[in-house]
């Protein structure tokens, strides 16, 4: 997962264009400065990566009440897991 | 309520030019964009050359539009980077801010209408390979790259225009439409400013096939009015002109660069290919009904002129027809045959030809005019540019499925 943990981080942090500073798990998602697009990219991106369909609608916030990117990196551990 | 409607901003994205200034010099000089080039899918068979109008060194200016625009459609970026040139010659200032309420209330009284013959066509022909031929997925901003008021809503967004805002389709007429119908919307109330215009991409190799499948591609170059023509030469650009109503822009002390004192718009319904007679001379009229022609000579028409077999002696009928024994005193050009022909945004580089030519009391040349057809009998500023003074330039945008749009510009 570490390696896993650090590409999701890379995608991440390309879109994060508000964002000083490295990404972390500590990251706060509003932090990052992302926009409709860049959330729908960040998305197709790691689906691509992880090989893993993404549930999620387009007008919705998929990022939900999640907090940190940590919070994010978790569901997508559990997305992979239940595949 | 009816209100003058004036030009304070222009801007251009082509293969003649991604500024006014090289534009102006490059139309006056005569020089062609057209030369043979290669659209191809990397890694593949697939590949055309032909003839086109492309623009080099597209990322001098494109790398620059910020990273929204640059997700969007090549066809949107050349509208944007047309707009952001128009504005800044306008000396509008549309600055976003959450206390500029003067902004927010110039951003409400401007309208947005930019067309496209196609939209993100670019975009429609790579998903398309990339989806059958190997196997991946479309990229999810596919359709937002793809739909053809992509450019207009990127400028809206861009300056904060809430006004009217959305794209007009009529292929070939698209930008005179899109002008045209913006002018409307300010002489009519519902604007105070417009930008309008048009931008078009289509130079990809799934486009380009198709385009050679209807057969009217020309072999080596674009050749208006002469027996040789054979077709016509596809470029690629956007053309945006900021519209005021005319009391709007004096009270700010705009430099005025020219007046639309005329819009003509009418339907051939006829024929999905060949155009009619009817509905040129229909057009042209219109666009001339409010319009005294003092003096024929100081006249200039911006022809259509696409250098295929039946545009040219058609149009040049029509154009016999609407003025008669005068339309000998008057002077063409087709300038298509340096900048090719740029689809939905052709009539928006033409409308900014047309101006640039009334200020400068200059017609740009129709070149590769060695060959003179009995038919098309007018004088159309062979070879080189002609200095007279002018009046009046029409501009003339015929499209295919018979949809016909005429720009009046006059001086102010």
């Amino acid at each position: 997962m570490a390696d896993m943990e650090k590409a999701i981080l890379e995608i991440v942090k390309s879109h994060a264009v508000g964002l000083v500073g490295d990404v972390t798990r500590d990251t706060l998602i509003a932090d990052l400065g992302i926009d409709s697009f860049s959330v729908v990219e960040i998305i197709y991106e790691i689906e691509e990566k992880l090989n893993v369909e993404v549930p999620f609608n387009a007008n919705e916030n998929p990022f939900g009440d999640m907090n940190k990117v940590g919070d994010l990196l978790d569901a997508l551990d559990g997305l992979i897991k239940t595949k | 309520m009816s209100r003058r409607v004036v030009v304070t901003g222009m801007g251009i994205y082509s293969p003649l030019g991604t500024n006014i200034s090289d534009l102006r010099d490059n139309l006056f000089n005569g020089v062609s964009a057209i030369k043979p080039q290669t659209y191809e899918y990397r890694d593949s068979e697939f590949s055309i050359t032909t003839p086109a109008a492309a623009i080099e060194d597209k990322d001098d200016i494109l790398k620059t539009l910020g990273r929204d625009v640059q997700r969007g459609d090549l066809y949107a970026q050349f509208a944007v980077a047309a707009a952001d040139q128009a504005i800044k010659d306008s000396g509008l200032d549309f600055t976003k801010g959450a206390n500029s309420d003067a902004n927010s209330a110039l951003g409400k009284r401007t309208a947005t209408i930019i067309g496209s013959g196609i939209g993100g066509q670019h975009t429609s022909d790579v998903t398309q390979y990339n989806m059958l031929v190997k196997k991946r997925r479309p990229h999810p901003l596919s359709i937002l790259r793809i739909i053809p008021n992509a450019a207009a809503s990127h400028v809206s967004i861009r300056y904060g225009l809430t006004g009217p805002s959305f794209a007009i389709a009529s292929a070939c007429a698209s930008a005179a439409h899109s002008i045209g119908m913006c002018a409307e919307l300010i002489r009519t109330g519902m604007a105070d400013v417009g930008i309008a215009g048009a931008g078009e991409k289509v130079l990809s190799y799934g486009a380009l096939e198709a385009w050679k499948a209807m057969h009217i591609l020309a072999d080596e170059q674009c050749r208006p009015f002469a027996k040789d023509r054979n077709g016509l030469v596809i470029g690629e650009g956007a053309g945006i002109l900021v519209l005021e109503d005319y009391d709007h822009a004096r009270a700010r002390g705009a430099s005025i660069h020219g007046e639309l004192i005329g819009f003509g718009m009418n339907a051939d319904g006829n024929d999905m290919i060949n155009p009619s007679l009817e509905g040129g001379v229909g057009a042209m009229e219109m666009a001339l009904r409010d319009v005294t022609i003092k003096d024929a000579s100081k006249l200039y028409i911006n022809a259509h002129g696409t250098g295929t077999l039946l545009n040219d002696p058609t149009e040049t009928k029509a154009i016999k027809t609407v003025f008669d024994y005068e339309a000998e005193r008057l002077i063409v050009s087709s300038t298509k045959s340096m900048h090719g022909h740029l689809l939905g945004a052709a009539g928006a580089i033409e409308a900014i030809a047309s101006i640039l030519a009334l200020q400068n009391n200059i017609v740009p040349p129709t070149i590769n005019l060695h060959h003179p057809d009995p038919d098309c009998d007018l004088n159309y500023a062979a070879h080189d540019a002609v200095e007279r003074p002018l009046d009046v330039a029409l501009s003339n945008s015929f499209a295919f499925g018979g949809q016909n749009a005429v720009l009046a510009f006059g001086k102010v």
